[in-house]
């Protein structure tokens, strides 16, 4: 499957996944249900067919085993891509991603290669049960020796997959599930990102600078558009967690003068509060307004029925930029 | 045999007199158990890559890595002293059992890629606790990964006797897990090469997993930093001093005239060397 600018970001991640294992014999995915099944989500669907059972390797039920047998593969001269089912079955792999593979590197005297990438549907907005709906990527954003890989679009999700699987390094690879099977996203500013690793302007703006990523940039780009007759909203999509492109929201900000960060993760201690912190370091005096956060509040992911009151909605960022710009 | 004993009692003898002095942090002796370490080091060969848990001090000199290297991270200097892939061995993980599943995944990645040489997976009888041995030892054997586990039991997790720690043993707890296993005695190096021999030849012919428990002796604490004569109870720990299987095996072949005055003595002069290499890196 080619990927093209009218796929899904499921469909993109498939070609992007089907393009590297064409490419690179060395790639081999490793998760639960991802072979016969095609994932839960599909994203993997028809790639055992192609590439067969062991390049695309259905995984024992366990997350240490996932991660720990993919850390030794990659060591052996692999690229191996794991699939973690939902990120909050993530923890059991934690220690084998947090103590072994972020360090591993780092235990070797910078004297090896660990090409591993750990592909995690996040985030809710979907009618899941418990441990299906949350997003967990500060856990990783603070660990040393991790790239967090948070991508909010189909075309980006497969150029950073490609990116990611020949790093070097490992990398935490999120994937919005509210985002695999959506046909019609918000339309975006063409301009590309500076490097492989540069957060992105989405949609060039003067009065405000909202900074997002992940599936809540769907609801960022539609409140700017139905506030454009009375805010010029600019809206930077992160892209990578960690490292952080601090330089690119800094320049949006010299440019606007104020600061909003949206994200759908518990807003404490969260990863907006490290972007606010960094930019009242280095640009406060840029600033018109003070900065502000919008994100979860510090409670559980809700039982779905009330999911919609705990997601950040479109009226909330509207609310809050005009606010900022009143 | 003898000669790999003596040199790894040297050095840990040094590594221990070291830290006591303050010139490093932390040491992690090996003391009694050289016999499980340099009988299944030799019988596993040079081709196998090891992936060590934190205490096979004496495996690694028999791969050919040199104390000043050995100690160097527990001085603080670096997180690994040798180059893992030249020496086969790899860094010691001291996150109980972690190590596990990686050698398993290394074995799977070889066997990907068309290459067939077995993995070692050293891990000591506490961490056969941690969820992440069960993990490695049922997805070896689901896998039939070419992985030889080679289970030191010292009897003793820090403070925590093994029979507090676990019912059955491990070699029977790996039966369980569909793994051929074994259980003996590593007090003498040699009826534990035999015994290695034949755990890794059976990995090497049948092309799935073993593992093999060595039953062997903590003479030392845990670490320098462990007054371990607060919970051992001084009968036990003067048996363990009295079984020293250095002591015995170099006694033993003295008696046997295996080796002489004159073959002891140089190698005492390489140990010494290597002692005062030690204090050279070190005592400053």
């Amino acid at each position: 499957m080619i990927g093209t600018a009218a796929d899904c970001l499921a469909e993109s991640l498939n070609g992007a996944l089907g393009d590297l294992m064409e490419t690179d014999e060395s790639v081999v995915l490793v998760g639960q249900d991802i072979g016969r099944l095609g994932g839960v989500f599909r994203v993997t669907k028809g790639l055992q067919e192609r590439f067969g059972s062991d390049r695309v390797r259905d995984a024992v039920l366990a997350e240490s085993s996932i991660v720990g047998q993919a850390i030794g593969m990659s060591l052996s001269g692999l690229k191996p891509v794991c699939e973690i089912q939902f990120e909050g079955f993530i923890y059991p792999g934690m220690n084998q991603i947090v103590t072994q593979a972020a360090r591993i590197k780092a235990r070797w005297n910078d004297d090896v290669a660990l090409n591993l990438v750990i592909r995690v549907p996040v985030g809710g907005g979907i009618r899941a049960v418990e441990h299906h709906s949350e997003s967990n990527e500060a856990y990783f954003a603070h660990s040393p020796g991790l790239h967090v890989a948070f991508p909010s679009c189909p075309t980006d999700a497969a150029a950073m997959l490609k990116y990611s699987v020949a790093l070097g390094s490992p990398v935490i690879f999120y994937e919005p599930k509210r985002l695999y099977w959506k046909r019609r996203p918000q339309t975006r500013d063409g301009s590309e990102p500076e490097s492989d690793l540069s957060a992105r302007v989405v949609r060039r703006g003067s009065d405000i600078t909202v900074v997002g990523w992940g599936a809540v940039l769907e609801e960022v780009l539609k409140a700017a558009e139905l506030v454009a007759s009375r805010v010029d909203v600019e809206v930077v999509d992160l892209r990578w967690i960690a490292p952080m492109d601090v330089e690119t929201v800094l320049s949006s900000v010299t440019r606007t003068g104020r600061l909003l960060v949206v994200h759908e993760a518990v807003g404490f201690a969260g990863v907006g509060a490290e972007l606010v912190a960094t930019v009242a370091e280095r640009g406060s005096g840029l600033l018109r307004s003070p900065m502000r956060r919008l994100a979860a509040p510090r409670q559980l992911y809700p039982p779905a029925d009330y999911e919609e009151h705990y997601l950040i909605g479109v009226s909330d960022v509207i609310g809050v930029i005009e606010e900022m710009c009143g | 045999m003898l000669r790999h004993m003596l040199m790894a009692r040297g050095v840990d003898e040094e590594a221990g007199l070291l830290q006591n002095q303050g010139a490093i942090d932390l040491w992690l002796s090996c003391r009694g158990q050289e016999a499980a370490q340099v009988g299944s080091a030799l019988a596993i060969g040079d081709e196998a890559v090891i992936f060590p848990s934190y205490r096979e001090h004496a495996v690694a000199i028999v791969r050919g890595i040199d104390g000043v290297s050995l100690v160097a991270q527990w001085a603080g200097r670096t997180y690994c002293g040798w180059n893992p892939r030249k020496h086969g061995f790899f860094p010691y993980t001291l996150v109980l059992a972690a190590q596990t599943l990686h050698g398993v995944g290394y074995a799977i990645g070889q066997r990907l890629q068309n290459m067939a040489e077995t993995v070692v997976v050293y891990v000591g009888d506490g961490a056969t606790s941690e969820g992440d041995m069960s993990e490695a030892l049922n997805l070896a054997a689901v896998e039939s990964a070419q992985v030889l586990f080679i289970c030191q039991n010292n009897g003793w997790a820090i403070s925590k006797p093994s029979h507090e720690q676990m019912l059955t043993s491990i070699a029977d707890r790996a039966q369980g897990f569909g793994v051929r296993s074994w259980s003996i005695s590593a007090d003498d190096p040699d009826l534990t090469y035999l015994s290695c021999v034949e755990a890794m030849q059976y990995v090497e012919a049948s092309r799935s997993p073993a593992l093999i428990e060595l039953r062997t002796t903590r003479i030392g604490g845990h670490t320098t930093s462990d007054p371990h004569t607060k919970y051992r109870e001084p009968d036990e720990l003067a048996t363990a001093v009295a079984n020293d299987p250095v002591e015995q095996y170099r006694d033993t072949l003295v008696a046997e005239d295996v080796v002489d005055e004159q073959w002891l003595s140089s190698v005492d002069a390489d140990v010494a060397a290597a002692r005062r290499d030690l204090l050279k890196a070190f005592a400053q």
